[in-house]
């Protein structure tokens, strides 16, 4: 009876508010900071300024330059000190302004951050979320724009998440700054802008904020996806449906852990896999999710998983982003590919 | 809508002025970053100067002929609220295009 009630709780109408990503993220960062007094924000230009993607604004007018404060050009620095006020008891919420700027902290996050817990036998957690404005999409210079998941997916010790939507951003983020492992929190510029209704007083949520979900089901075959590609790849089902095939879309959100279950859930159904990302094809994420579902689905699947990359190059600078990052037809024609296969 | 001036660039190695030739744009035009807004003259050379944005000219800080001075504003555009930061373009909604069909007989069993 009670599990009825809380059914009927859950689905009542709750209001939602049209936000941006950045508006979304914003809000969750004041949430946070309200919340608790050890969260701290800092990076190049997030005080003054509000970031240069105005995900911080008006947060230091709120609350004070002690918790929401500039650094100098030097990110080894920001992470250097997330981890000493971690050490210290703090939870901070550092930013890289841009991931091609993640770079020069590598070493930080690898070396230490990723590490202390295990090297100090649990004395010494890490509860530090590192927001990262991640891939391409908005024509920005060489630097501007980059696919790291895979190099921080890589890393034990660190937690990848990337968010798709505002929603998911809102509550994925509030979520990260909760756990005390280093979550790497990969923030899609190219969906910054983009507005949707976000439920901002079910604080729990309703749906989990652990794995994948499914952003469109479908039952002829699954495009997996993260970040900016999930949008991209609703647009290619809604194209493929003019063609009477019914693709479903998972939006796998965290790329470290990934949600083995949930990817086995889903392609065990439609039996075809299309896996959709941003960064260079060699050793990118698609390779261990390939892996995964080969492993998970190897009796059910009718055709080799599919991927649909970036390409094996520098992740190139504004006027040929087009050409690198996977388009409607490149995705179309991997959709292809999977749905001709026949074993033989 | 905010407000956004671009100061007259030094063109050479320590010049101080230019000289208007031609405005490329008028106020009211839209201006996509990297077009040719301007043609200014130097004691060195004659060259057109991209908008390091996009935007709405709303003020051409002179006329053709008119001196200007380096680090005084050449051109004033208003830009919308949520444009992107220092550096990248807000990417623009299109309806998504299309050129492969799908062409599949699927033999389910």
């Amino acid at each position: 009876m009670s599990e009825v009630l809380e059914g009927v709780r859950k689905t009542a109408p709750t209001p939602l508010v049209q936000l941006s990503m950045q508006q979304a993220i914003n809000r969750a960062l004041g949430e946070i900071l309200e919340r608790d007094d050890r969260a701290l924000i800092f990076g190049e230009d997030v005080g003054v300024l509000g970031g240069v993607f105005r995900v911080t604004d008006g947060l230091q007018q709120r609350f004070g330059a002690n918790r929401v404060f500039d650094t100098p050009l030097a990110e080894s620095g920001i992470l250097g000190t997330a981890i000493g006020l971690a050490m210290a008891g703090f939870h901070p919420i550092p930013e890289v302004q841009f991931d091609g700027f993640a770079y020069p902290a590598v070493n930080q996050i690898i070396t230490q951050l990723a590490r202390m817990n295990y090297r100090s036998r649990g004395r010494l957690p890490m509860p530090v979320t590192l927001r990262v404005p991640s891939f391409g999409g908005i024509r920005a210079p060489e630097h501007h724009g980059e696919s790291l998941e895979s190099l921080f997916a890589h890393v034990p010790g660190l937690k990848v998440v990337s968010p798709s939507n505002p929603q998911q951003a809102y509550r994925l983020l509030k979520h990260a700054a909760s756990m005390p492992d280093p979550v790497i929190f990969m923030e899609p510029k190219a969906r910054y802008w983009n507005k949707a209704a976000v439920d901002l007083t079910d604080d729990q949520g309703s749906v989990s904020l652990e794995g994948s979900v499914i952003a469109r089901p479908g039952n002829h075959a699954t495009l997996i996806a993260w970040g900016a590609m999930v949008s991209r790849c609703l647009q290619v089902a809604e194209l493929a449906a003019e063609d009477g095939i019914e693709l479903e879309v998972l939006d796998l959100r965290w790329l470290k852990p990934i949600d083995e279950a949930g990817l086995a859930a889903s392609v065990s159904r439609t039996r075809r896999a299309i896996v959709v990302h941003e960064g260079p094809r060699t050793n990118g994420l698609g390779a261990e999710v390939a892996a995964l579902v080969s492993q998970s689905c190897f009796d059910t699947l009718r055709a080799p998983v599919e991927r649909v990359t970036g390409f094996d190059v520098p992740y190139p600078s504004g006027d040929l982003e087009d050409e690198y990052i996977p388009n409607i037809d490149r995705i179309l024609f991997g959709v292809q590919r999977v749905l001709e296969y026949r074993r033989g | 809508m905010a407000e956004i001036s671009f100061p007259l660039p030094d063109l050479g190695e320590g010049l101080l002025e230019a000289t208007v030739l031609e405005w490329l744009v008028k106020v009211g035009d839209q201006v996509e970053r990297n077009q040719p807004f301007v043609e200014v003259e130097t004691t060195k050379s004659s060259v057109e100067l991209p908008s390091p944005i996009a935007g709405i000219v709303l003020t051409l800080h002179g006329k053709p002929g008119d001196v200007v001075l380096v680090d005084r504003p050449l051109i004033t555009f208003a830009v919308a609220d949520d444009s992107a930061g220092i550096v990248g373009t807000v990417p623009q909604e299109a309806a998504p295009k299309r050129r492969v069909r799908l062409s599949v007989v699927l033999d389910e069993d």
